[in-house]
């Protein structure tokens, strides 16, 4: 056997040694992110509803019979939908989850379907900041993230707070390979 | 900036002489016009917009033309006014349609009520694109597409331009854009512009397609459409003569669809035959199309670019940098595979594209139905480092096939089964039980032929049913990633694995959440790592 030198060393490259998605650690949304939603889910259903009843029940135009049962179908299918989102959305939202690395961020979703989205910062081509008049009112901002993926992969993080929102696109806007490495 | 060598050696054979001369001088250039061939191309292009339309307008054209042929003398003003405003139209887009050059760029001015003004530096243009209308061929004119990576409103096109004069402009533009991408990447790829650049004029033919090829292709590929596409407008005219044209062969349809008082056997030899019947011509017209459309095929190499020519009618060009290359396919339809023919396709970011028909084939180059050996060869020529054939393709769990079967299957022949049982039809239950089995098969073959791979450079996705896609693509063209699992899957400590590319979402369903968080881990390490640009 010939002698091996001492300061040679052949370690298999282990993947655990590479940053891993698993290991990530996560931070919540706003606290006033989940109310929020809850409350605008159940406006915008209550809305609707009402528009729909005032249509059914107006006395200007009266509607035929069989108009009037669609109609009404619509009205309590809107309701029981409206319902089981807001339902859904108390269990889901605070199992959303974001995280920022030093390269990347994800973001974590989904109650039975849960989805982890990674966007490597170097790959981004803009950032915007969205709020809505609600969102404007409790301070709240979401964050879309746009890559070379196309308009159905935009990454976005809802209610983050306002002042997080900016600090993250902040961060995004001066990753030094952005300038780049479009 | 000067102009490049290569246009001002090529100048003296120049056969244009208003736009060469306007060219040699460069301190003075002028706005100026396109040739008046282009007026062709401006009606055309007029009526294509009303016929684009031709949703809304197909009541006011059927009223329209009852009234006219009830008195046609009284109608013939309005015909010679529409007429008149069509030539007036096209003439005044002519005329305010100028373009300039000038210090490596191009402005072009266009409008004629709402005015429209585009520059564009030749640095900024991704991709040159030249198609020659059937109409344009006889005078050797060509239009000229100019995209650029941003948005679809950026995008300039000049509609008449000499032949040559356009080559030697599409020449100096992509020359220009190699100069500042070569001087911010590494040095190999500097040296590999500076000789793409001393050869420009040498083209490597890497693929010429021939006509029985593209039979092949129209039989195993529905191209109906690149065919209908062009056929829109008289496609009602069409339907009526088949059917008065069947009729005179004595096939009457209506009687393929009164079934009583038919057994089974025979409602099942009808079915078939007009299957066959919609078939038939269907293969003719996706021949037809895929003549149409793929006609003198011919793909070259020059330096790091691809371009695609063909096209029986409008004669297309299109050139892309193989650093836009994005992704590569290989597909292979049930007929493909028994024909050992494989549709290649070389994928572009489609960002830009979104809005563009389907019968547009430009964001990607097509190689219609190569055979296995051809295929391989133009995959290692555009990526010399993939493994793709003696890749080990790892397979997905199993689970996927219980799970469309549980999820999918069973309750639909439940459902149906079901239906039968009421109605009191229990002898059909065999046809249900027939398909049930049929579907099952298709289940097992597509889970049968997922499976995924990665090596250092790439990572391969095999999925198909009976035919087979295998989609290639280099690991730092990924532009973000997607880890999925479900409740399920959790337990069963699986996951699905979606990775975004600017072509495309490319799934791998079903693969140990070890495997998939791997994929992951080692995508985004070998992107945010290598920094490499994906443009």
């Amino acid at each position: 056997m010939t002698e091996i030198a001492e300061s040679f060393t052949n370690q298999p490259i282990v993947c655990d040694e590479l940053p891993q998605l698993e290991n990530l650690t996560f931070t919540d949304l706003s606290q006033k992110y989940a109310p929020t939603h809850r409350l605008v889910t159940l406006l915008t259903t209550v809305i609707l509803m009402l528009v729909l009843t005032a249509i059914i029940y107006q006395p200007f135009a009266p509607l035929p019979s069989e108009a009037v049962s669609v109609f009404e179908f619509i009205l309590w299918a809107v309701g029981g939908i409206g319902l089981m989102a807001t339902l859904y959305n108390s269990f889901a939202d605070p199992k959303k989850l974001y995280a920022l690395r030093e390269q990347d961020i994800s973001y974590q979703s989904g109650l039975i379907f849960r989805k982890t989205v990674s966007q490597p910062i170097l790959r981004v081509q803009h950032v915007e900041l969205k709020r809505g008049p609600v969102e404007r009112k409790v301070g709240l901002a979401s964050l879309q993230v746009f890559s070379a993926g196309g308009s159905l992969h935009t990454f976005e993080i809802p209610g983050l707070n306002i002042d997080d929102a900016e600090q993250i696109r902040q961060f995004i806007l001066a990753h030094k390979d952005i300038n780049q490495h479009g | 900036m000067d102009k490049s060598p290569a246009l001002g050696e090529q100048e003296p054979t120049e056969q244009v002489p208003d736009i060469a001369s306007a060219d040699e001088n460069n301190s003075t250039h002028k706005w100026q016009r396109i040739s008046p061939i282009a007026l062709i191309y401006f009606v055309l292009m007029f009526i294509k917009n009303i016929f684009g339309n031709i949703v809304y307008l197909a009541p006011a054209i059927l009223i329209g033309y009852s009234k006219f042929s009830e008195d046609p003398a009284f109608w013939l003003p309005f015909v010679y006014g529409f007429s008149g405003l069509i030539a007036l139209s096209a003439m005044l887009s002519f005329y305010f349609f100028q373009y300039r050059l000038s210090n490596q760029q191009i402005e072009i001015r266009s409008g004629v009520f709402s005015k429209k003004y585009t520059n564009l530096p030749f640095s900024r243009i991704q991709n040159v694109e030249l198609s020659e209308p059937l109409y344009y061929r006889p005078f050797g004119y060509t239009c000229m597409q100019l995209d650029t990576a941003g948005s679809v409103k950026q995008e300039a096109k000049v509609v008449a331009l000499k032949k040559d004069f356009a080559e030697q402009l599409k020449h100096e533009i992509l020359a220009a854009h190699q100069q500042p991408d070569g001087t911010d990447e590494n040095n190999e790829s500097d040296d590999e512009s500076v000789t793409a650049k001393t050869t420009i004029a040498d083209e490597e033919v890497v693929d010429r397609r021939n006509l029985d090829d593209l039979v092949i292709h129209g039989l195993t590929n529905n191209r109906v459409w690149l065919f209908i596409g062009g056929l829109a407008p008289f496609i009602d005219n069409i339907s009526d003569k088949v059917s008065e044209w069947l009729l005179m062969f004595g096939v009457n349809v209506e009687q393929y669809f009164a079934f009583d008082g038919k057994s089974g056997w025979q409602i099942a030899t009808a079915a078939l035959s007009l299957a066959l019947l919609v078939m038939i011509p269907i293969t003719i017209f996706s021949i037809l199309g895929s003549i149409i459309a793929f006609h003198d095929f011919k793909l070259s190499k020059v330096g790091d670019r691809y371009i695609r020519r063909s096209g029986l009618f409008t004669k297309n060009e299109v050139t892309m940098r193989l650093s836009r290359l994005q992704m590569i396919v290989r597909q292979q339809d049930w007929l493909d595979v028994l024909l050992g023919r494989i549709n290649l396709k070389f994928e572009q970011s489609n960002a830009n594209y979104q809005q563009a028909q389907p019968g547009q084939l430009t964001n990607k180059i097509i190689v219609p139905s190569v055979t296995t050996k051809e295929c391989q060869h133009l995959i290692n020529d555009a990526y010399p480092e993939n493994n793709l054939e003696n890749i080990q393709f790892s397979p997905v769990s199993v689970r996927l096939l219980v799970r469309n079967v549980l999820l999918f299957l069973l309750p639909f022949t439940a459902f149906i089964s079901a239906l039968f049982v009421i109605k009191d039809k229990t002898d059909s239950l065999i046809f249900v039980a027939i398909a049930a089995c049929f579907i099952c098969f298709l289940m097992y073959m597509n889970y049968r032929r997922w499976g995924y791979a990665k090596d250092d450079n790439f990572i391969y996705v095999r999925k198909g049913c009976l035919g087979v896609d295998y989609y290639v693509f280099p690991i730092y063209k990924v532009q973000q990633t997607t880890f999925k699992q479900s409740w399920f899957l959790k337990r069963k400590q699986l996951c699905s694995v979606q990775f975004i590319l600017a072509a495309g979402a490319v799934n791998v369903p079903y693969v140990k959440q070890a495997d998939g968080l791997n994929l992951i881990d080692e995508s985004l390490y070998e992107v945010e790592y290598s920094k490499r640009n994906w443009m």
